[in-house]
């Protein structure tokens, strides 16, 4: 299970509607107690795709290295990733799977018209041909 | 020996380690080194044949060692590896 506290959920949800009708992306920090993620912060990050952004995302591996780096000196971990799906459902597709990695939780946030709508966590398999949907929780501020 | 920085996600693996010290002269070495030290790494970082993921990149300091010799970059005791993924997708 993965549980997102209220401020690291406002930031995904606000860079989601931000960018909208573009896909964002970002990564999640915190800790694993008793087989429980617990979501304590999240950082928005530059869709770094290069062609049209509406259906695609990529996220840079040296923002990602930043970033573990950062969580690693406040003594977090680097949980997961969140991208959104513009006026689609949050499904992990194949172009999703096929371009995952097994170390993290994927939070997928639809938006609709620009506004949240609802979303959904998947763990991939390291073989990139299967993901497991995940229980998610946030909490609202 | 040069040092391995253990990503986050993966510390459950190499005994809550946040670096490791491992034995090599490539990179290619340090990192079955570090396989073999962290049996349960190696599914993370390998497929069955042998070879690194495709969503797995190394660093040797700043450098992504797909654009120096792959595998056979040289490594110094002095060098320090990082290990991340590449992440992207899309709804289509």
């Amino acid at each position: 299970m993965i549980t997102i506290d209220p401020e690291a959920w406002n930031v995904m949800v606000s860079h989601a509607e931000a960018t909208f009708p573009n896909e964002c992306c970002g990564v999640m920090v915190g800790r694993t107690e008793n087989g429980v993620k617990q979501v304590t912060g999240a950082v928005a990050m530059e869709n770094a795709y290069k062609g049209v952004q509406e259906d695609r995302y990529e996220l840079r591996p040296e923002d990602l290295l930043a970033a573990d780096k950062g969580a690693r000196a406040e003594g977090l971990d680097l949980i997961g990733i969140f991208h959104s799906h513009p006026d689609c459902d949050a499904y992990f597709s194949k172009t999703d799977l096929e371009n995952s990695c097994p170390w993290y939780s994927f939070v997928v946030l639809s938006i609709k018209k620009g506004k949240f709508d609802h979303a959904a966590s998947f763990l991939p398999n390291a073989d990139q041909t299967a993901a497991e949907k995940e229980d998610l929780k946030w909490q609202k501020s | 020996m040069a040092k391995v920085l253990i990503p986050t996600a993966l510390r459950q693996f190499a005994a809550q380690k946040d670096s490791v010290e491992v034995s090599g002269s490539t990179a290619g070495e340090v990192l079955n080194a570090l396989a073999t030290q962290f049996p349960d790494l190696r599914k993370n970082l390998f497929n069955d044949e042998g070879k690194l993921r495709s969503f797995v990149n190394v660093y040797v300091n700043d450098e992504d060692i797909r654009y120096l010799k792959k595998n056979e970059t040289p490594v110094a005791g002095t060098d320090t590896l990082s290990i991340v993924p590449s992440i992207a997708g899309g709804w289509k």
